[in-house]
């Protein structure tokens, strides 16, 4: 996927289906359970279940290994800083120095990791599995006013193409000699002035075109709006809703008992 | 002018290659190819126009040629000198790139800070890239608005200002994408001036364009792309001669071409590129004056 900024995948699914008011109670439901989630099980349990759902999708082998390959640098920091910050508990693995490493310190690190990447799961099952326009109107339908949700559907409309325009800026760059990488750390940051401020300056022009547009077709904001396709609550949301409820809060006391 | 299929194309006076590719493709993303075995030669001092419809792989190629893209199979040679494996700011030593997008290229708070840029970045002497810089502000006619932001400048002023700070390096090969998207004529005409003076010092232009005007009146050779692949190569005129090439290519000449064309029944040659060539061909058929009475 590298980096693509709108990962829908488009599918007749039943997941896909679902109306985006529904998706969202289930990424609600399952930050509900996965923060204060302390056992491994359940995590690995919930993640299971999220890549059967992900299955039944049908969403690509690669998109889901991409997802995986973008939280490894924030798993593998957890990894590596949790047993440090955290060294009690037996039995103890490495001692050295000041640096006490315990198995518990391992395993709740381990834990962390596996639940930010549930949490990340749980809201890319939502955007792989609902185009943006349908995101945007459950998030209307949910109270967000409409400005708001116009404006984050062009925002995410446009990222893509400010991707591309930062593309272009670089090549132009390039093309005149400019060679960052030749740089140290520092003045590698700093020589990326260039193309951050013709990206700025680019997308400046591009806000005051697409508001003209905006105009021009007759936008006008605190209008009643109406939608072509309206969000409908159907059976099988209700049977998921009711569904998630019970299962969220069974293991939930499930995890309470545990303890 | 023979159709090119895999083999080496020559355009131009025959002198050393300013840009060479030789059997070169190039896909994106490991789609639909881009570019597919494409063969060419461009001699150095020569003005080629690259056409061809939309997607058909034009600037593809353009950034092959200064080694932003890197073909997937092929080889690109610049003044004989394979250019894999070494960097962009090196080629850009010596190949200018003026983008399609103005904006893209401007970031420096001031027009002369603008110019410098490229100067720097190619390490040349303080001394030097001041001088360089005064010449290409008083060349272009942009010393008033040297000291000015370029962003704020028109989109007429914002070009001239692109190619001031790619011609300041004194490249010897020039690439233009599209330069004249978005330009009134008055515009068009001052900017290919500055090129056809660079030209006329030696500098090899090659120039993407869909105005086959421009084709018309200042490329002396065309290539000709179609599908990612290199259809037609060889001298302007010749292009223009072939319409059933040209229509599988959404290609039309200049309209003064195709009104010499329609004129061959008369006695036209019908490969006329300019309005002062018609004129004096048109004028040589008219009957002397001295009959008429």
């Amino acid at each position: 996927m590298s980096a693509r900024f709108n990962p829908y995948v488009p599918r007749k699914t039943w997941l896909h289906e679902l109306d985006p008011r529904t998706k969202m109670a289930f990424v609600g439901a399952s930050f509900v359970l996965l923060l204060p989630a302390n056992h491994l099980t359940l995590v690995l349990g919930y993640l299971a279940g999220v890549h059967v759902l992900l299955w039944q999708a049908r969403i690509p082998g690669r998109r889901i290994s991409w997802l995986w390959r973008q939280m490894a640098p924030v798993s593998l920091l957890i990894l590596l800083l949790w047993p440090l910050s955290n060294p009690g508990g037996t039995p103890v693995l490495i001692d050295w120095w000041r640096i006490q490493i315990t198995l518990p310190g391992v395993t709740q690190g381990l834990l962390a990791a596996l639940r930010v990447n549930g949490l990340a799961f749980a809201v890319f099952t939502l955007l792989l599995t609902t185009d943006q326009s349908a995101l945007v109107q459950g998030l209307v339908r949910l109270g967000l006013p409409f400005e708001w949700g116009l404006t984050l559907a062009i925002g995410l409309r446009y990222l893509p193409l400010l991707r591309g325009m930062y593309g272009g800026i670089v090549d132009a760059q390039r093309a005149r000699g400019w060679t960052p990488e030749q740089e140290g750390l520092v003045r590698r940051l700093r020589a990326y002035g260039p193309t951050l401020v013709a990206l700025v300056i680019g997308a400046l022009r591009l806000t005051d075109t697409l508001t003209f547009a905006l105009a021009a077709r007759g936008f006008r904001p605190g209008e009643p709006r109406t939608t072509h396709r309206p969000l409908r609550l159907r059976a099988i949301d209700w049977v998921c809703l009711v569904g998630l409820g019970l299962l969220t809060g069974g293991l939930l006391i499930f995890e309470v008992g545990w303890r | 002018m023979a159709e090119a299929a895999a083999g080496p194309v020559v355009t131009g006076p025959a002198t050393d290659p300013a840009i060479e590719l030789r059997n070169c493709s190039y896909s994106y993303d490991d789609s639909i190819p881009a570019l597919q075995c494409v063969s060419c030669s461009i001699e150095a001092g020569s003005w080629v126009a690259l056409v061809g419809e939309n997607g058909s792989g034009k600037s593809t190629l353009a950034r092959l040629c200064n080694g932003l893209l890197r073909p997937r199979e092929g080889q690109v040679l610049i003044k004989g000198e394979d250019i894999r494996g070494r960097p962009v700011g090196e080629v850009a030593r010596e190949v200018g790139f003026l983008f399609q997008n103005p904006d893209h290229q401007l970031f420096a708070p001031t027009v002369r800070e603008e110019i410098e840029f490229d100067l720097r970045n190619l390490g040349f002497p303080r001394q030097e890239i001041a001088e360089r810089t005064e010449e290409a502000l008083a060349i272009f006619g942009l010393s008033l608005c040297a000291d000015r932001p370029p962003a704020v400048l028109g989109y007429g002023l914002r070009r001239q200002v692109t190619l001031a700070s790619v011609l300041a390096r004194r490249p010897s090969i020039l690439i233009l994408d599209e330069p004249t998207t978005g330009l009134d004529w008055g515009s068009t005409a001052l900017l290919m001036d500055h090129v056809g003076e660079q030209h006329a010092a030696g500098c090899t232009v090659l120039l993407i364009t869909h105005d086959m005007r421009l084709v018309a009146e200042r490329a002396s050779s065309v290539l000709l792309l179609h599908e990612g692949r290199l259809v037609a190569a060889g001298s302007t005129r010749e292009l223009f001669a072939q319409p059933e090439l040209l229509e599988r290519a959404s290609i039309s000449p200049p309209p003064i071409t195709r009104l010499s064309q329609r004129l061959r029944p008369a006695g036209m040659r019908g490969d006329s590129l300019t309005v002062e060539a018609f004129a004096r061909e048109f004028e040589a058929l008219l009957p002397e004056s001295g009959d008429n009475e």
